[in-house]
């Protein structure tokens, strides 16, 4: 099944970094995205601008990302709503159509029916039975634990009511690391911005200078 | 399609037997499980039991897997004993274990035998068992198969939480599920709360986004994925590089520049984003000249080592041949 295999391929394990490529796709869609939103108008309200800007990053990620669950899941939430969807077309172009189309989930491991209720079965007589005393109250309670934060964890990755157990973590491991990367990206788009305010500012103090050096 | 980088030489052996693991059937996920236990050894949140296959672990699995091969040839029969992990107390365990180096014959020729109730008389059994080592078969494959595959997931669900642990700062202490799902779920909020954050602030910075991207995004997009490798470049007046030819600007905003600083990606960015132009020209947009690649091999005449404190990126009007490049930031000049 080439998911897993894709997943450590994208993300090479040891350095857990996205790939440049994965960062030149997302500066590539967000600046499109940016653009396409018409974030440089003034008739928007700043919390307009933000859901624009969040939008387009968000898509940007999961674009550049390519075909994952958490990506999917990305685009198909934020093409919900209508008013997102012509957005999300320009954006994306041919890869939205990709990126929406349901995928059924493959990647389980493969394990009979029978197999599974037989051994339901067993589970639950074993918790109705007997169970040993010793580490029955500490082993639950460690159970509920992590049940309750492995739910907390679904609701924060998207797409990820969907999954359980090592592929929850693996969607977590892959979706992690595109966050830091699009924190990372934003951070220096943002400075890119900022900068150029001040920038422009400066514009007539150094044409001069410019001259100057023009004339060596 | 997809956008994927294979970096070939960056795969651990491992998920090709977890993708192999995936693939296979119950026959096959005995060898494989063993091939998984050697390489990551086991970490889980019930050590007691996990560490007593874990002492025996070349001697158990092989056993074990000579075990089930004679037992996938015999329906509804299967070995109890190296499969029962989820069950029993540590003592238990620790017999069977020790004891079932020398018993294999007779477990095989228990496995005609059946059990005829479910977990309460395999639970009583247990005690004979370790005296005689006859795995009883259980009722059907569901318990065996189901057993295997529980400890096959717990295999990978704590191989992908050490993965995890790397890659959240901060977490080497941390052992156990519940603490390290807490740390994550704690990381990924962060980071989505930055990402609100850092929305918000550019939406509050408002930038004027009226320039060409294809031009300079992929001279920025070099730069920001390679913050180490600066191009050097001198920018002699009269000299027009056909290598970096950027959209053409207003020549009141015009504006190229030179960066002292060694970590200017991001005045670079900046740089070329002001060059806030009312309407795009594509017709002066020289996609094709802007070669990144080129570029790289660019400032190989130069000497880098002398001009490595010079950064500069240059702009240059596509119809006028007189040069309205102004420096923005920089001071030093050769």
């Amino acid at each position: 099944m080439p998911r897993l295999l894709s997943l450590y391929l994208a993300f090479p394990i040891t350095t857990m970094q996205a790939s440049n490529t994965f960062k030149q796709a997302f500066l590539k869609r967000m600046l499109l995205g940016l653009q396409l939103a018409g974030v440089s108008s003034k008739c928007m309200t700043i919390q307009e601008r933000k859901s624009a800007i969040k939008l387009s990053a968000d898509v940007a990620m999961a674009c550049a990302r390519g075909s994952t669950n958490w990506s999917r899941a990305i685009v198909t939430d934020l093409s919900k709503q209508e008013k997102n969807k012509v957005l999300l077309r320009s954006i994306l172009g041919k890869d939205f159509e990709r990126l929406i189309k349901p995928c059924h989930h493959t990647w389980k491991i493969p394990r009979s029916k029978k197999i599974l209720k037989r051994s339901f079965r067993e589970c639950s007589r074993r918790r109705k039975g007997l169970r040993a005393p010793h580490g029955l109250a500490t082993s639950v309670l460690a159970r509920v634990l992590v049940k309750k934060r492995t739910q907390v964890l679904k609701r924060l990755i998207p797409g990820g009511e969907y999954l359980d157990g090592s592929y929850l973590l693996d969607e977590t491991l892959d979706y992690a690391i595109s966050l830091r990367a699009q924190v990372d990206l934003m951070q220096r788009l943002s400075k890119a911005f900022e900068a150029s305010k001040l920038g422009s500012h400066n514009v007539c103090t150094l044409q001069a200078r410019g001259d100057s050096y023009a004339d060596k | 399609m997809d956008d994927y980088v294979c970096n070939a030489g960056d795969l651990v052996p491992l998920p090709t037997s977890m993708q192999s693991l995936n693939n296979s059937n119950d026959h096959d996920t005995s060898g494989t499980a063993s091939y998984i236990h050697d390489q990551i050894g086991i970490h889980d949140t019930r050590p007691p039991i996990i560490s007593s296959i874990a002492n025996d672990a070349g001697k158990e699995t092989s056993t074990k897997n000579s075990r089930k091969r004679k037992v996938e040839n015999i329906s509804n029969q299967k070995v109890g004993c190296g499969n029962t992990t989820k069950d029993g107390t540590k003592d238990k365990r620790m017999k069977e274990g020790t004891e079932r180096g020398g018993a294999t014959e007779e477990s095989q020729k228990a496995n005609s035998k059946k059990e005829a109730s479910g977990d309460a008389s395999k639970r009583s059994m247990k005690p004979a068992k370790s005296e005689c080592i006859h795995v009883r078969a259980r009722r059907g494959q569901a318990t065996d198969s189901h057993s295997l595959a529980e400890r096959v997931r717990r295999e990978r669900i704590s191989e992908r939480m050490k993965y995890l642990q790397d890659l959240v700062p901060g977490c080497n202490k941390i052992t156990g599920k519940a603490g390290m799902l807490d740390e994550i779920i704690n990381y990924v909020q962060s980071l989505q709360r930055q990402v609100e954050f850092l929305s918000m602030k550019l939406a509050a910075v408002n930038p004027r986004l009226d320039f060409h991207i294809d031009n300079f995004f992929d001279r920025e997009i070099d730069l920001a994925c390679n913050p180490g490798v600066m191009p050097m470049f001198d920018m002699p007046s009269k000299q027009w590089n056909p290598y970096i030819q950027f959209n053409s600007l207003h020549p009141t905003t015009a504006c190229c520049g030179f960066d002292v600083d060694m970590c200017s990606s991001d005045r670079i960015l900046g740089r070329t984003m002001s060059m806030s132009m009312p309407a795009l020209l594509p017709d002066t947009i020289l996609d094709s000249s802007l070669n990144v690649h080129r570029s790289s091999s660019y400032p190989s005449s130069w000497d880098i080592a002398g001009l490595h404190n010079i950064y500069g990126v240059e702009f240059y009007q596509g119809r006028r041949p007189d040069l309205p490049f102004q420096s923005l930031q920089g001071d030093n000049f050769p």
